[in-house]
């Protein structure tokens, strides 16, 4: 119960005929990871680490599996050294994964900065067209003067 | 919302929320080599044949498992704190509301400008219409104009209630008798599903807090219209 008489309490009907707004019978989030999870179940290495949902891991992954063949039979090619290779295979692994990972993560980093710079830019040239602010605006002669 | 059977997080909604995924993401990486490692390691020390009991100490080994975790604890810890201060950013919030949790139901008040307020309860399941998600839709939702910071003031008018919106980031103690701040904004529109976080009675699981994402203008339009039946 509200104490305060001076907030004026409105039935407000999300589903109201003035509104215009019209929403999807299900969310926008409910739609997206229903559809996803209808055509991807995904698959967790270790039950834990989803592959194919999380950005570079795939990629990480397979250069990791790539990497840790590669130093394992060279390292057994010119030892012949079984178990030691298997040591040396998986050091290999754990490298090319944590190189593959960051190395990807940081680029991904870098286009998502300038993914929000451009929808920034985007954002902005709607409001500022045809305004002072315009950086497209190329000054000329005949422009009237700026604002002091 | 969750759908069923879900195991991560849901899609991110604001950016602070995008910044958590991607740090549970790297953060999920380095616990799963973590755990590869340990397995590696379980799986050769079960198969290897050689054995030295008078082993005392071994000071390569023992820098290693040093140095090794305090590194990766760094990897970890320095984007951790990055986005705590980030998620602590107020950049001028366009608009301000008060949720107050009731036992059970939760209230919004707009005051920046005319006082409007309404209470938001629980559809019952027998209530609902084709689609609806049961124990998460409400009566009334909290509309808010996307792109727009937003500060969200949250208190509780009787016991420790909890706001929360998953998909936004948020998560916030409703405390009675004091007010705790948020802020956040939507990168898209949408509709954004919660529920009480913190256990305030028999009706806990049945007050839950919707958020609706709309343009802007659909925002004053909405807004225009109560005020209008105000």
């Amino acid at each position: 119960m509200r104490k305060s008489s001076a907030v004026t309490k409105i039935a407000v009907q999300a589903d109201s005929p003035k509104l215009n707004y019209k929403e999807k019978d299900r969310g926008s989030t409910a739609m997206a990871g229903e559809e996803a999870a209808g055509q991807n179940k995904g698959f967790k290495l270790l039950g834990i680490l989803d592959v194919q949902r999380t950005p570079c891991a795939r990629e990480a992954i397979l250069h990791g599996a790539g990497g840790s063949v590669a130093a394992g039979m060279l390292y057994f090619l010119a030892t012949s050294r079984v178990r030691r290779s298997f040591d040396v295979g998986f050091a290999g692994f754990m490298l090319t994964t944590l190189g593959s990972w960051f190395y990807c993560r940081i680029n991904n980093a870098k286009l998502r900065v300038q993914q929000r710079v451009i929808q920034e830019g985007m954002r902005n040239k709607v409001v500022y067209e045809g305004t002072v602010l315009d950086p497209t605006n190329k000054p000329n002669a005949e422009a009237p003067p700026g604002p002091p | 919302m969750a759908h069923p059977s879900q195991l991560g997080f849901q899609d991110a909604a604001s950016p602070v929320m995008e910044e958590l995924l991607h740090f549970h993401d790297h953060t999920l990486m380095i616990v799963f080599l973590i755990s590869t490692l340990v397995l590696y390691i379980i799986v050769a020390m079960v198969t290897t044949k050689l054995t030295n009991k008078f082993i005392l100490d071994s000071q390569e080994i023992e820098i290693i498992w040093t140095l090794l975790p305090a590194m990766i604890l760094i990897l970890i810890a320095l984007p951790s704190l990055r986005i705590l201060y980030l998620m602590d950013e107020i950049n001028d919030p366009h608009l301000t509301i008060k949720a107050m949790g009731h036992q059970w139901y939760w209230s919004y008040e707009y005051t920046d400008y005319e006082d409007l307020g309404f209470d938001s309860y629980m559809v019952p399941t027998q209530d609902l219409n084709p689609g609806q998600f049961r124990l998460l839709e409400t009566d009334h939702r909290m509309v808010i104009p996307v792109d727009s910071p937003i500060r969200v003031l949250v208190s509780a008018d009787d016991v420790l209630h909890s706001w929360a919106v998953p998909s936004l980031g948020i998560k916030m103690d409703a405390v009675p008798g004091r007010l705790n701040q948020t802020a956040f904004i939507t990168s898209r529109p949408g509709v954004f599903y919660g529920q009480c976080s913190e256990i305030c009675g028999a009706n806990h699981s049945f007050m839950p807090i919707v958020v609706e994402a709309v343009p802007l203008e659909h925002f004053e339009n909405w807004s225009s219209l109560m005020l209008e039946d105000a």
